[in-house]
């Protein structure tokens, strides 16, 4: 594998990693549009935890995710009380403020970022990748996953159902800042360096723009989407500069022509034998 | 001192008083946090300055990027928007995010990813008032501003068009069985919060002497939380939240540092988000009817 | 006299100014299938939700089996016996029938460890095996796999039934049940019914439809404007100079 090809492989494997962090809250509903800063404070935590007190990286990464997860359930809580657009927003402002934080603290760094001693090599990064995809698709198995899109669905019967719809998404925003801090502690560790200014908005809203584009329905999308988000803009190296305005151009079309992203419920459902389909004998009736 | 620091956060807020309108527009009467705003907002700095290098008169140039911004927010109307009947209900959002980054890397493959130096169009006059310094730019970016908003409340409560705009904000449904054109006023509410957006981003050329690909992406976000200070859907509460939003800016890098912008504008809107959802002016968000 | 199934106690609920509750008291008796009609606007949906907890109530009591539950969360109501179907079926669309009903069994497990299990590795996981069993025993199985938006009214209408009834309900409240079924389905409905009333299931059942509610229930109570104004018997309710002043009220 040439430098370029392992390159590449590691900048998926982060993204694989991001895009996690943004499907769990997603499956039941919930956009984080702040999943950069949860990033940060794995890889700050995780950085000051091997620099200044002599951790090591298999204890510091996973402490990162554990600070990314605590920031998380902490603001969970009285953010949960708000819905939809609102929940978006919040997570969004609170993505900007823990940058902003990172950004003015003075003993790492500041603005002009903070050096990281202890190295993880490119294996590292795979084994984190597979961990967490094994780990996502065992939890896709479980009621648990089943309750976040019922959530998605309907929380109002979703809760009569008998379940804490609040404590399941309190959840889900955790277990994937958890994700994104494990990502964070092991990016600073391998590219050596941290700077807040990596961990901006448009790392958030990308990361939320390829899980969809790959869809949410089932647990490969966001892997596919991760693929496509990472491999696309290589191909379209041949535009030259134009690369991103094709880019752009093919995500608008793709989610006009396909809203549902690229990998469906119905996309694993055909291979086993169809149900059979009986013509719907009513519309949906009047009240 | 203090005087002088809100004069200026007043002069800044007025810029995101035009872009919190616009957001506030689509999201309040149509649900949609439309991403391509900020995208928008550079289009009117950008297309502006480009117009104006072409030698073009300044009121043919603002024109001509207000069109622009008009013809492209008319496309998100048709491409994105129309994707809410999308079972995941983040998707037109997604797409609209795609023409923000459409615009940001036409700009750049048009103009590259340098500063560009926009012309002086108002004459370099300070008012002084007592010992309060007022740049002529600035001024005439918060009256345009103001005039702006004013001119849109009254159009929003005076005229049929505005009664129709705002019936669909109050019950979709209703609105259709009353009769009204949905499919004809979406349109309208696209292209006046496009061009809003796109003088927005006027003015701040204006102001600043200068355009960039991704000036909108930080006015374009603050509007954002203007919007959500204000309450969404209130025209009113987004001048407020505008105002406010340059206010907390300029007082926070006059007495704790530029550095410090994000945490207080941001903390601000995390406060408020949690507090009080329904923002200063907004109405709380009605429970789910059954 | 035994404890009834469910009692409402004086309760009242208004909206804004709105008052539409006004010191109702009614009592559904365990075992038997109980039936609240009246014209639209009545507060027949209302009771629904103020029992099921989607509302509070603002003055006045709700009794099941005996037990005050007016101030319990509305998600711990279905682990004391209580259920409910929707008047337009809300069967989740993103989930398949099976899932669906996989979910509504819920408030039969237990803690951390079955939340986290995951089932779905085996394809004849018990949890499944129940939701197909419950399906098969109303002649449904057929559907266990399919997308719920891709079904029939009628067929919806009754995975939404079986759902309600998977955790094991004592009390479940049906809204509008008949509405907008074509004949066959009709009778499908009432087998379905029959079969949950010989295991012991309370019904209570608001329906618009009198020749349904005299075949499923053996009581009917009747409300306008909030408030009950008889029960009885169907036809003895039917009879009565106020119900027929009430429906008349509506058609004018």
């Amino acid at each position: 594998m040439s430098g370029y090809q392992s390159g590449l492989l590691v900048i998926l494997c982060f993204n694989v990693i991001a895009a996690y962090a943004v499907y769990l809250p997603l499956a039941a509903g919930q956009l984080n549009l702040g999943v950069a800063g949860f990033m940060a404070v794995g890889a700050y935590g995780a950085a000051i935890l091997t620099n200044e007190m002599g951790w090591p990286l298999v204890a510091a990464v996973p402490a990162g995710g554990l600070a990314a997860g605590l920031v998380a359930l902490v603001v969970a809580v009285p953010i949960l009380r708000t819905q939809g657009i609102y929940l978006a927003l919040a997570t969004f402002a609170l993505g900007q403020v823990i940058a902003a934080i990172f950004l003015n603290l003075d003993i790492v760094g500041g603005a002009a970022g903070y050096p990281v001693a202890a190295y993880a090599g490119p294996g590292g990064v795979y084994a984190l990748t597979g961990a967490v995809v094994a780990a996502v698709f065992l939890l896709s198995r479980t009621r648990f996953a089943l309750y976040l899109t019922a959530i998605k669905s309907d929380p109002v019967v979703t809760d009569l159902m008998g379940i804490d719809v609040r404590g399941m998404q309190v959840a889900a925003l955790t277990l994937g800042a958890v994700i994104a801090g494990l990502g964070g502690g092991l990016y600073g560790h391998h590219f050596s360096f941290v700077e807040a200014q990596h961990f901006n908005v448009a790392l958030s809203i990308y990361t939320v723009l390829y899980v969809l584009l790959g869809g949410v329905q089932t647990v490969w999308g966001p892997l596919v989407g991760a693929v496509f988000f990472t491999v696309l803009p290589e191909v379209l190296r041949v535009g030259g500069g134009w690369r991103y305005v094709l880019f752009a151009l093919l995500i608008i079309g793709f989610m006009a022509l396909r809203p549902q992203g690229i990998v469906t419920a119905g996309s694993w459902r055909r291979r086993s034998p169809a149900p059979a389909r009986v013509p719907a004998s009513l519309p949906e009736a009047a009240e | 001192m203090i005087a002088q620091q809100l004069v200026n956060g007043l002069m800044l807020g007025a810029v995101y008083v035009l872009v919190a309108v616009s957001f506030t527009l689509t999201i309040g009467i149509l649900n949609f946090l439309n991403f391509s705003i900020p995208g928008l907002f550079m289009a009117g700095g950008m297309v502006s300055f480009v117009l104006l290098r072409a030698g073009l008169h300044w009121s043919l140039a603002i024109l001509g990027a207000v069109a622009a911004a008009v013809v492209v927010a008319l496309a998100v109307e048709r491409l994105s928007y129309r994707l809410s009947r999308a079972r995941e209900a983040e998707v037109p959002l997604v797409s609209s995010l795609g023409f923000l980054v459409l615009l940001e890397n036409l700009a750049l493959v048009t103009v590259g990813s340098d500063q560009q130096a926009f012309p002086p169009l108002v004459p370099d006059f300070n008012l002084r008032l007592g010992g309060l310094v007022i740049g002529g730019a600035q001024l005439v970016s918060l009256v345009a501003a103001l005039a702006l908003v004013a001119g849109m409340s009254l159009v929003l409560t005076r005229t049929s068009l505005g009664r129709q705009i705002r019936s669909i904000a109050e019950n979709r449904e209703t609105a259709v069985i009353l009769g009204i054109d949905v499919g004809r006023l979406v349109p309208c509410v696209f292209a006046l919060s496009a061009a809003f957006t796109a003088l927005g981003g006027v003015l701040f050329a204006l102001n600043y002497l200068q355009v960039s690909p991704f000036m909108g992406e930080g006015v374009g976000f603050k509007g954002v939380a203007a919007m959500i200070l204000g309450g969404m859907g209130s025209v009113w509460g987004a001048v407020a939240g505008g105002l406010l939003i340059g206010l907390t800016e300029v007082l926070s890098i006059g007495y704790l540092g530029a550095d410090v912008v994000n945490v207080t504008v941001y903390g601000l809107l995390l406060a408020v988000l949690i507090l009080r959802p329904q923002g200063l002016f907004g109405r709380p968000p009605a429970r789910e009817k059954l | 006299m035994t404890t009834p199934a469910l009692a409402l106690d004086s309760l009242s609920q208004s909206f804004g100014g709105l008052q539409v509750l006004t010191d109702l008291s009614l009592s559904v008796p365990a075992g038997r299938a109980t039936a609240l009609i009246g014209p639209n606007g009545a507060g027949k949906t209302t009771v629904f939700n103020v029992v099921s907890g989607v509302y509070a109530p603002t003055a006045g009591r709700v009794l099941l089996h005996g037990r005050d539950i007016t101030a319990m969360p509305s998600r711990r109501r279905i682990r004391h016996g209580l259920a409910r179907s929707f008047q337009n079926v809300r069967l989740m669309d993103h989930l398949s029938v099976v899932e669906n009903l996989i979910v509504g069994q819920h408030a039969t497990t237990r803690g951390l460890s079955d939340l986290l299990t995951p089932f779905r590795l085996w394809p004849e996981h018990r949890w499944r095996r129940q939701a197909v069993d419950a399906l098969a025993e109303v002649g449904l199985s057929a559907h266990a796999d399919a997308a719920v938006g891709a079904l029939p009214y009628g067929i919806r209408k009754r995975i939404d039934l079986v759902r309600a009834t998977l955790a094991g309900a004592s009390l479940l409240m049906l809204d509008e049940p008949a509405a907008g079924l074509n004949p066959t389905e009709m009778n499908a409905l009432r087998d379905h019914l029959a079969l949950l009333r010989r295991r012991g299931v309370t019904l209570l059942v608001v329906e618009h439809d009198m020749r349904f509610v005299g075949e499923v229930c053996d009581w009917v109570v009747a409300l306008d404007f909030g408030q009950k104004i008889t029960e009885g018997p169907l036809a003895e309710v039917q009879r009565d100079e106020r119900v027929r002043a009430a429906y008349l009220g509506q058609a004018a």
